[in-house]
């Protein structure tokens, strides 16, 4: 599951090098992150397969069986997709799998082609809500580019972009603390913390090269700190729709913009990020004990 | 190795234990925790015999089912009566196994019996079925277990290919074959010491308990005959399974083979 996150993030992260053409130079390290991580299997596992095509011995068998048409990779997708359906009543768990094999005709056996089910398939979402969130923000811009719709102002965008980000969580906000916990996991971290900063990358990406005054590292950390203190809020929001989220949200985005005009704003980004993750760490504990007691 | 198996038979897991000094049953607690069965499994247990394997994923689902219930009730604290009165309707409190089965399949009668009384004896009743079958020729159709089992067996089959076709044909799609069998051992050191022992302290032991020295004899040389790790992978891929791994537990001394009819 994993190697197939990594192509598309590099092909975006390569064509958004190219736009930023000063901050080249400080792609290179992020680049180079998704091959280490791909390069070192979990120890005392056999190593998975490349994506360069299906394992050699598998092209030799016959046409009994429609999986040879696709790779072991593209039916992992599909049993991992098929199982979020089941994520809202048996949580992220091997059981979701199992159901999700069932619908597709498999046996509940098949929730043991994945090693670590749970960590699997949170991973498997969040690449899944971040694809489609580039996708949504392509289709915007091209609108743009068309003429088609206004060009919006920054902070509107990025409030848009997390929202709608956000908004992707709602039918599995029962379980999503427990997801939470899970990808802050020590062996889940490598994994979660790339889609994260790939998916803070793309935001940026689409919302152009407007704002001169923040550098590179302050935009991801003012935005990561933005979204991961609003997801933490939406937790634990009960409010219909959520509107105190997105209130929350949009003072975010102002308090971000107001702090980009202050000379002082580097030494309060890093501040705001410290004081995020503070923040974050404690919220998610909390959630998880409450949840877990309920 | 019909006839060895009839006169190991009673004795079967006394000189189990003794043999591996009872790490036996650690390697078969390993195996069914890999499989991770859930509620609803149908397993097939081949030369399954005095029925290790059956009970370990009886005890599995068991308590899974118990966890899932507990949930349940909790989940249904919160629902109306109406929906708690059509689950009562449903019976879904009623089974403790959750509708999982095992099929226990020996080629041998003795060891059938034996496996029989120990479920007696141990209060095994719901959820076993003992059939006499030969592994290279199954007597059960296509398609109809979720995951096949074959802990140390697989080495006692002439025709190792045809028991994992048979396997491949018996299993679901997306169904697991699993094999818990003595291999090679890499380790230099280790594997000198296995030989000594093996060789030396085994038979004499299999004569001590169980009278039978020739049994034993035998059953060491074929361990040695067997196809190491990466050959046997290479012949459940033959079969036709996907994503074929195997698990070296204790250096190699015993492996897990574990492939998917995809």
């Amino acid at each position: 599951v994993r190697c197939q996150q990594y192509p598309p993030l590099r092909a975006l992260q390569a064509s958004a090098a190219l736009r930023a053409a000063s901050d080249e130079h400080k792609k290179e390290p992020w680049a180079s992150s998704p091959q280490q991580h791909f390069e070192s299997p979990p120890a005392g596992q056999q190593p998975e397969e490349k994506p360069q095509g299906p394992h050699p011995s598998y092209t030799g068998q016959g046409g009994q069986e429609s999986e040879d048409y696709e790779s072991e990779e593209q039916l992992q997708h599909r049993i991992l997709t098929a199982a979020l359906e089941f994520v809202p009543e048996h949580g992220w768990t091997a059981e979701a799998i199992a159901e999700g094999a069932k619908t597709l005709g498999l046996s509940v056996a098949a929730a043991g082609l994945f090693h670590s089910a749970g960590s699997e398939l949170i991973l498997h979402f969040v690449s899944d809500c971040n694809t489609k969130l580039s996708e949504l923000l392509k289709k915007e811009q091209k609108l743009v580019q068309l003429g088609e719709a206004e060009k919006k102002p920054i902070d509107e965008f990025l409030r848009d972009a997390v929202e709608a980000r956000l908004r992707m969580l709602i039918p599995y906000i029962e379980k999503w603390p427990q997801a939470l916990s899970v990808l802050l996991l020590p062996r889940n971290i490598p994994s979660s913390l790339n889609l994260l900063t790939s998916m803070i990358d793309d935001i940026w990406h689409y919302a152009g090269d407007q704002s001169t005054e923040f550098n590179w590292y302050t935009r991801r950390a003012v935005l990561t700190a933005i979204y991961n203190t609003t997801e933490l809020v939406m937790m634990q929001d009960s409010s219909p729709g959520f509107e105190d989220t997105w209130r929350f949200l949009e003072n975010r985005v102002a308090d971000a913009m107001t702090m980009s005009n202050t000379a002082t704003q580097v030494q309060s980004t890093g501040e705001a990020v410290v004081q995020g993750l503070m923040g974050a760490a404690v919220t998610v504990s909390n959630a998880a004990t409450s949840r877990a007691v309920r | 190795v019909y006839q060895v198996f009839e006169n190991v038979a009673k004795k079967y897991d006394v000189m189990n234990d003794s043999m591996t000094l009872g790490i036996h049953r650690v390697w078969k607690d390993i195996l069914v925790h890999k499989m991770n069965p859930c509620p609803g499994t149908l397993l097939l247990d081949v030369a399954g015999g005095t029925g290790d394997i059956a009970f370990r994923f009886i005890n599995y689902v068991r308590s899974v089912r118990q966890r899932q219930l507990q949930r349940k009730l909790k989940h249904h604290q919160n629902l109306s009566w109406q929906e708690i009165f059509e689950s009562y309707q449903n019976n879904k409190f009623n089974n403790s196994l959750g509708d999982s089965q095992v099929v226990v399949c020996d080629i041998n009668r003795e060891m059938l019996k034996v496996g029989k009384q120990k479920a007696q004896h141990l209060g095994y009743s719901e959820g076993l079925s003992w059939v006499l079958g030969n592994a290279e020729e199954l007597p059960f159709d296509d398609d109809k277990f979720d995951v096949y089992t074959i802990a140390f067996g697989i080495r006692n089959v002439t025709r190792i290919d045809l028991a994992l076709q048979e396997a491949y044909r018996v299993l679901k799609p997306g169904g697991r074959f699993l094999c818990l069998e003595f291999s090679h051992v890499s380790n230099p050191l280790l594997s000198r010491l296995y030989d000594l022992y093996s060789f030396q302290v085994i038979p004499v032991l299999g004569e001590v308990i169980a009278g039978d020295w020739r049994s034993y004899q035998y059953l060491v040389e074929s361990i040695r005959q067997f196809p190491p790790q990466e050959e046997l992978k290479a012949m459940i891929e033959d079969a036709g399974f996907f994503k074929v791994d195997y698990e070296n537990l204790n250096f190699g001394i015993v492996a897990i083979h574990s492939g998917f009819k995809l």
